[in-house]
């Protein structure tokens, strides 16, 4: 690990840990004991057992039920990385996600075809629709001009409701209120399968995301490609003179970047869950730009930082039931990391600095 | 008796003005250089205080009493003031990613407020309620001239912000343009190196510029909250802040230019609503009317960004040691 990564891991490690402490003063000012509520958050994703279980559950239903939670958000993050390494940012990651969770709903999640054609059709047609939506967005870019965060809003709002209104025309189951639900063939992920006597959900799209973790880690240090990108995030112009096509890379990334949400969708809405909340936009997508935040926008921290952010985030719900406490207090931790994030840079500064200052007294 | 074209300048110019005086503080940020993202989340933070603030007067206070409308509109501006002074803090004094800032600034304040509303609810109120629901907004018709067809309809169903609004805006566009502080804070946007050498003082005037789209956007969404939904709830990050932005990049950074994109809108999205209810179709379609404004928006977007000058140093740090 090279001395800067070195310096930016104690920087994150410090927001976290002064976003939580922050989190504490607000559950102390609630009324609430803070340690308990952070235990609360570890058991409910089966990282600590809880005083009772309900038949055929156990510590490791909970964790893989977690790590089923967990996979989508390790292709959103990457997906951000992706598009912020070419000094793009994609907000519309949510949008490509129900994108290409919708596409793949309609067109195999009620199709019947045998598993082992529908569970590989679902993953290819994910990442099509989704690189369509985030191709869209860099071409308006490249092409027009339009800046990409504005575009980003605007196709998620637009995406939310098309999507919203065809599913309640034509594919709304009405007891759920939702759509209906696809067949477990083409689910992505084996729900409460029993093994020994315990029943496991085990998401096929984890090892999925632990290959393109490792298929991003190595285009972003060992090839032109992954360097190209660099190039065009850090100077445009430069780019530019040395004989980038600027624009290429700008839809390609983009591109790549929808594609990865595309397969965040499907893992979600054709994995973790079976059927597509109309009018629902999935906080994923922004949650992503914190994890990405965190994880320096580098694959494998971005791997360890989602860990942490999807505790959290899962961990809300049985916090929720325990210690009475609104389940949007996760949404706040999540937000208080985001900001110390954002103010990283700042302080990784300024332990230069003292350093620098150290080294020229001795 | 209100016709339906009446019907569509009224819900129009209701939701217009908000998202113009929104754009009238995004404008103030981004000419000062500061990028602004964050009016989205502004305006919830804004609402959700003013929302506050009303709540709590209208269980003490008389129920016909209109003076906790007023004091909410102005606790609204101030608290997205004091929110703002955090991205001001982010951008200007840790030097931090302006785009990240805006966005950690907008999750933030959707987070806070919507978890504040439920505990406020439950540990004060003693309510399992996700919303602070407000009293009903007067509104105001002229008498005469609203009796002019068509055009009357300016006149008519009024809220009071609208002219509250109305004037700021005039306030707003006097400052900006005819004024030395004005000046600077457009050249700050621009050229922030003539004004250090001038003697002005850039991290002071971009703070200023973006404290003031923070109390603008308050506003805009105090109106949204009073003129839409009728109560604070997390239904209020609909997306306006962006509408907003986009507003002022179609009128390129100028505040009437903006007013037109901002009238555009409004017009589309209540005359969508107004053909749903003509024609009769089935409340699933008001979905489809509900995109009309983000499909115009991207658009006009389309056809009129290449033409677009943004301020030459927006997005970028001032640093002095760089000059």
């Amino acid at each position: 690990m090279s001395a800067e990564s070195k310096k930016y891991l104690k920087a994150a490690v410090l927001s976290v840990l002064v976003s939580l402490l922050a989190g504490a003063v607000v559950i102390l000012i609630l009324g609430k004991n803070p340690l308990s509520a952070y235990y609360n958050l570890l058991q409910g994703v089966g990282l600590a057992p809880k005083p009772r279980y309900g038949g055929g559950q156990s510590m490791l239903t909970d964790l893989s039920s977690y790590v089923d939670y967990w996979t989508p958000m390790i292709f959103a993050a990457l997906s951000y990385a992706v598009a912020m390494r070419c000094g793009l940012f994609n907000i519309g990651i949510s949008g490509q996600m129900l994108i290409g969770g919708f596409a793949a709903t309609v067109l195999v999640g009620y199709s019947g075809l045998p598993a082992g054609i529908a569970k590989p059709l679902v993953v290819i047609i994910g990442i099509l629709f989704g690189m369509a939506g985030g191709a869209l967005i860099g071409y308006l870019k490249y092409r027009f001009n339009v800046n990409e965060v504005v575009s980003s809003i605007m196709i998620n709002y637009i995406a939310e409701y098309v999507i919203s209104f065809m599913i309640q025309t034509s594919y709304i189951d009405p007891v759920s209120r939702q759509s209906r639900a696809i067949g477990d063939n083409a689910r992505l992920s084996f729900h409460q399968v029993l093994i020994g006597g315990y029943k496991y959900d085990l998401p096929i799209g984890f090892l999925i995301a632990i290959v393109t973790m490792l298929l991003v880690k190595f285009v972003f240090d060992k090839t032109v490609f992954g360097f190209e990108l660099r190039a065009v995030g850090t100077n445009r112009t430069a780019s530019r003179y040395i004989g980038i096509h600027v624009g290429s890379r700008i839809v390609l990334s983009m591109a790549i970047s929808g594609a990865l949400a595309g397969l965040a969708g499907v893992t979600y809405y054709l994995g973790y869950v079976n059927s597509i909340q109309p009018r629902v936009l999935l906080s994923t997508g922004y949650d992503a730009i914190a994890v990405g935040l965190l994880g320096n926008n580098d694959p494998v921290g971005i791997f360890f930082a989602s860990f942490l952010i999807e505790i959290i985030s899962k961990g809300s719900t049985y916090l929720q039931s325990q210690a009475g406490l609104e389940a949007e207090i996760a949404d706040v931790i999540t937000g208080l990391i985001l900001l110390a994030c954002a103010c990283n840079f700042y302080f990784m500064e300024r332990m230069g600095r003292k350093e620098k200052k150290h080294a020229e007294r001795n | 008796m209100l016709n339906a074209i009446d019907t569509i300048i009224i819900d129009g110019l209701s939701f217009s003005l908000p998202l113009f005086i929104m754009a009238i503080g995004g404008i103030y940020s981004e000419r000062s250089g500061v990028t602004n993202l964050a009016l989205e989340g502004l305006q919830g933070m804004g609402a959700f205080v003013g929302g506050l603030t009303a709540y709590v007067m209208a269980q003490h206070m008389n129920p016909d009493s209109q003076l906790p409308y007023y004091v909410s509109l102005l606790v609204a501006m101030a608290g997205g003031c004091v929110y703002a002074m955090l991205h001001a803090l982010l951008c200007i004094r840790f030097r931090a990613n302006q785009v990240i800032s805006g966005v950690v600034i907008n999750v933030l304040g959707a987070a806070l407020t919507g978890f504040l509303t439920k505990a406020i609810n439950r540990t004060v109120f003693g309510a399992a309620s996700d919303r602070f629901v407000l009293s009903v907004s007067d509104r105001i018709t002229v008498p005469g001239i609203s009796k002019i067809p068509i055009l009357g309809a300016f006149f008519t169903k009024i809220y009071p912000f609208e002219i509250i609004i109305i004037v700021i805006a005039v306030i707003a566009w006097y400052f900006l343009y005819r004024t030395r502080f004005g000046l600077r804070l457009r050249a700050c946007g621009d050229n922030p190196a003539a004004v250090d050498a001038a003697g002005g003082d850039v991290a002071k005037t971009r703070f200023i510029a973006v404290m003031v789209s923070g109390a603008l956007s308050g506003l805009a969404g105090m109106c949204f909250a009073y003129s839409i939904l009728a109560n604070f709830s997390s239904s209020i990050y609909m997306g306006y802040g962006y509408l907003a932005i986009a507003g002022y990049i179609f009128g390129n950074w100028e505040i009437l230019p903006s007013l037109g994109a901002c009238l555009i809108f409004g017009f589309a999205r209540s005359a969508g609503s107004e053909i749903v209810l003509a024609l009769g179709m089935p409340a699933a379609y008001s979905d489809l009317v509900m995109t009309l404004p983000y499909v115009v928006t991207l658009l006009l977007l389309v056809f009129l960004s290449r033409h677009n000058q943004a301020p030459r140093a927006l997005g970028q740090t001032y640093d002095k040691a760089q000059r």
